[in-house]
Formats: C-alpha cells, structure tokens, sequence
C-alpha cells in the first residue's frame, strides 16, 4: 500500500478520480472529453462507474415532489394523459391536475388556503362545494389555477407558471358570466397565491357557463371597470364534488414537501 | 419499492423501452428510479428546489439518451445514478460557493446509511463494496464516502477534514486502487 503510484495506475486514477467526482471544473472537462473521443477512456470509466456507483445504495430514498415529473412531461411535450375526467373523485386525482398543467402541490397549496381560512358565515343562497378553474395563457401553459369555496365565499388563486410583467403593471382577475360583461374579481398576484373574498353578486355567477380571464392592468386595477389591457389567459370553471377533498390534497402536501431526512 | 424492488432485468427493460420511444415504460422507471436518483441529488445539492431542477434535468436526458443505454455494460441503475450524479456535479462546480455560504441550505441532507429500500440488485453490489471499503483505514474509507456523496473536489474535501490536500489526494487514490484490486478479485 505504501509502493509508489505507478504511470499506468495514474492514468487510470484520473478515471475513477473523475467517476468519484472529486476533480475540479477544469480537470472534469478534460476527462469528459477524453470519454467521448476515445474508446479506452470510456472503457475505464465505465468500469469504474461500475466498481463504486453501488454506493448509492447507501442513499435513502426521498419522494420528490409530483410537479417534477409534471414538468419532465411538459419539457419533453409527452402526450396529456386522457381527457376523460374520472368518474368519482377527481379532486385526488393527480393525473387530471397534471393534465390542467399544474403541479399537484400548487393545487394542495390552494385548497390547503382555502380550507384552513376562517369559517365565517355561510351563505345561505349558495351551495357548499368547491369549483376550480385553470386560467391558461395563449401558448396553453397554466398562468393561474382558481380554486372556489363557495361555503365561505373565498377564492385562492395560484400562480403555475409566473408570467411576466412590464413595471407598472400588474394582472387583473376577471368573471365573465355568459353572454355578459365581465365583472372585476380583484388584482393578483403574478408569482404567489392571492385570496379573494367572493361577493354575493360573484358567487350567484360562478358556474360552468361562467369564465375567468386575467388581462393586463395598471397596478391599482382597471380605472374603468372594465378590462382596458389584454386578456393574457383565459379558463372555465368546473364544478367539484363536496366532500373529501380538502383531506386528500392537505395529506398530499404533508407526504411530498415535508424535508426528509 | 421496498415491498416490490424492482430486479436489475426490470429496470434493464425498462430503460431498453424508453430508450424505443415507450412512454409508460417511461413513467413506470420514472416512479421506480426517482427516489433513489432525488435522493443522489439531495444529498449532492442540500437544496430541494435545486434538487427537483437536477432530477428534471437528469429524466429529460434519460429520455432522449436512452437509446445508447448498453445493458452488457452497466445495469440500468448504475446508468441513472451516474447521469444523476454527472448532472449534479456540473451543478456543484458551477456555483459552489453560492450553496457553502448558505448554512441554512445545509439541513436538509439525507441519510447515508445503508437503507432496506435500496435496490436488491445493487444492495448486493453494494455489500460487495462495503467489504472492500472497510479494509481500508477508517479516515480514508470516510474520504471515499463524504467524496462520492457530496461530490466535493479534493480541495474542498482537504478543508474540511482539516488536512493538506496532498494528503487527501494520497489518501483517496490509495483508497481507489485498493478497492480496485479489492472488487476485481
């Protein structure tokens, strides 16, 4: 063990030196290069790879969050899953929430908002539940997701994937029941969840005939009333059924974004 | 995983169909390698957004790379690892300094004990190695382990086991020939 390196074992140190990963950028490259031009060196670092990858085994395994494979699949343009809502329980459904383009934890975020938000009165004139909308972009990737509790009158909005801003101006959430003009929600935010209280009026109008749109604003909101910049992104509004959901998604978020260790 | 462990042949195939374009083949390695593979690089980056933006990558090149996969050569897994732990590296060398000077990205370093979770096929292999590892002196076999785990250079390793870095450069490519004549008997 106390012999002197020889020339021959040098040369292939560097392999395995570079396979355990302890060489410098620079020194890295050059085996890199050396790898994918020549037949011995690839060769040697295979065997190598071979001989200490095992030590992975001593890793534990962590689950990583579900919006990461949303991702894998929107950067390789996989194809969407299918369409067909599922019969029963679509809240826990992470396909259908992976195919409206956002991760499952934005969603459990949301409805984590909603259903831990003060119980104030309920609204007598409206039903319990849940209604969700995903507001998407012209290039149909989700800007935002709505999530709706009518009960307490609330709406959480979460940005999927933060949109852009000129300075100065901010987005502006919109409902545009059918055949109507659009009624002003309240200004959101482009990067992190905004609540909103929903008024009487609003509620009354939340349904599938109904939309969302967010269009582009002063950041005070619209002088007018009315939207007055372009409408960024666009979405329906789906009724959910009651019950059940808010456990799912909240159990959910406490498996996959809780640090492991 | 721990109930049903994937075999080496499984992932093999596995791999050999995403690598033909198979999208469930896909999902279905997806599921049962990213565990390991987040873990890898948890343990590399301390940073989970990090982390998620290197298994990212790592999965998007297994799909389009997945075709050169030679099974005679290395076993689906050592493949994965490796691109994991490549990809995680480029990171580390990029901006190191950015993630040391961060103590609060520091805590969320995953367990590097042995686990029963780990794969039958390479928890075998992985038993193999260990024997070899603990002939060695326990400050080298230590230096081999904190080295493949965190990926650090051997400059960095030398400032934290408080050593010349000569002496940590001896002590781990020491360490790698004894393995070497260790694992190839």
């Amino acid at each position: 063990m106390n012999t002197p390196l020889e020339d021959e074992d040098d040369d292939n140190l560097r392999y395995a030196e570079y396979v355990l990963g302890v060489l410098d950028a620079d020194a890295r490259a050059a085996v890199a290069h050396e790898v994918a031009t020549t037949s011995e060196a690839e060769v040697a670092v295979a065997l190598w790879q071979r001989r200490l990858t095992p030590l992975a085994g001593a890793i534990a395994e962590i689950e990583p969050a579900p919006f990461v494979w949303a991702r894998i699949r929107d950067t390789l343009k996989l194809d969407a899953p299918e369409k067909t809502p599922p019969p029963k329980g679509w809240w826990d459904n992470l396909q259908l929430w992976r195919w409206l383009g956002i991760g499952a934890s934005a969603l459990a975020v949301a409805l984590l908002v909603v259903v831990s938000l003060p119980r104030s009165t309920p609204t007598p004139t409206v039903v319990s539940g849940y209604m969700a909308s995903t507001i998407q972009q012209d290039n149909g990737s989700t800007g935002w997701t709505a999530t709706m509790d009518l009960e307490h009158a609330r709406m959480v909005v979460v940005p999927a994937t933060p949109v852009a801003f000129a300075q100065g101006r901010a987005p502006e959430l919109w409902l545009i029941p059918a055949g109507a003009k659009p009624i002003a929600v309240g200004m959101i935010d482009r990067d992190k969840p905004t609540t909103l209280v929903l008024d009487r009026d609003l509620l009354a109008r939340l349904g599938p005939s109904a939309a969302l749109a967010v269009s582009v604003e002063p950041v005070g909101g619209s002088p007018t009333g009315q939207p007055t910049g372009a409408v960024i992104a666009k979405g329906t509004i789906g009724a959910a059924p009651d019950g059940g959901a808010g456990k799912v998604a909240v159990g959910e978020t406490g498996r996959t974004d809780r640090p492991s260790v | 995983m721990s109930v049903t462990s994937p075999g080496r042949d499984d992932l093999n195939r596995l791999l050999q169909h995403t690598g033909r374009n198979d999208q469930q083949a896909f999902a279905e390695l997806y599921k049962l390698t990213s565990p390991k593979l987040f873990g890898v690089c948890l343990r590399m980056l301390r940073d989970r957004g990090e982390a998620e933006e290197v298994l990212q990558e790592t999965y998007t090149a297994v799909w389009r790379s997945a075709a050169s996969f030679d099974a005679t050569r290395a076993s689906a897994i050592t493949w994965l690892v490796t691109l994991s732990r490549n990809k995680a590296i480029d990171r580390l060398r990029q901006h190191r300094e950015e993630l040391l000077d961060d103590p609060q990205k520091l805590d969320v370093a995953a367990d590097e004990r042995a686990t029963p979770a780990a794969e039958a096929e390479s928890s075998q292999e992985y038993r193999r190695l260990q024997r070899c590892l603990d002939e060695l002196e326990p400050q080298q076999q230590s230096s081999v382990r904190e080295a493949f785990f965190s990926g650090a250079t051997y400059n960095e390793l030398a400032t934290r086991c408080k050593v010349p870095i000569g002496t940590m450069k001896s002590w781990i490519r020491r360490s790698l020939l004894q393995l070497r004549k260790c694992l190839d008997q």
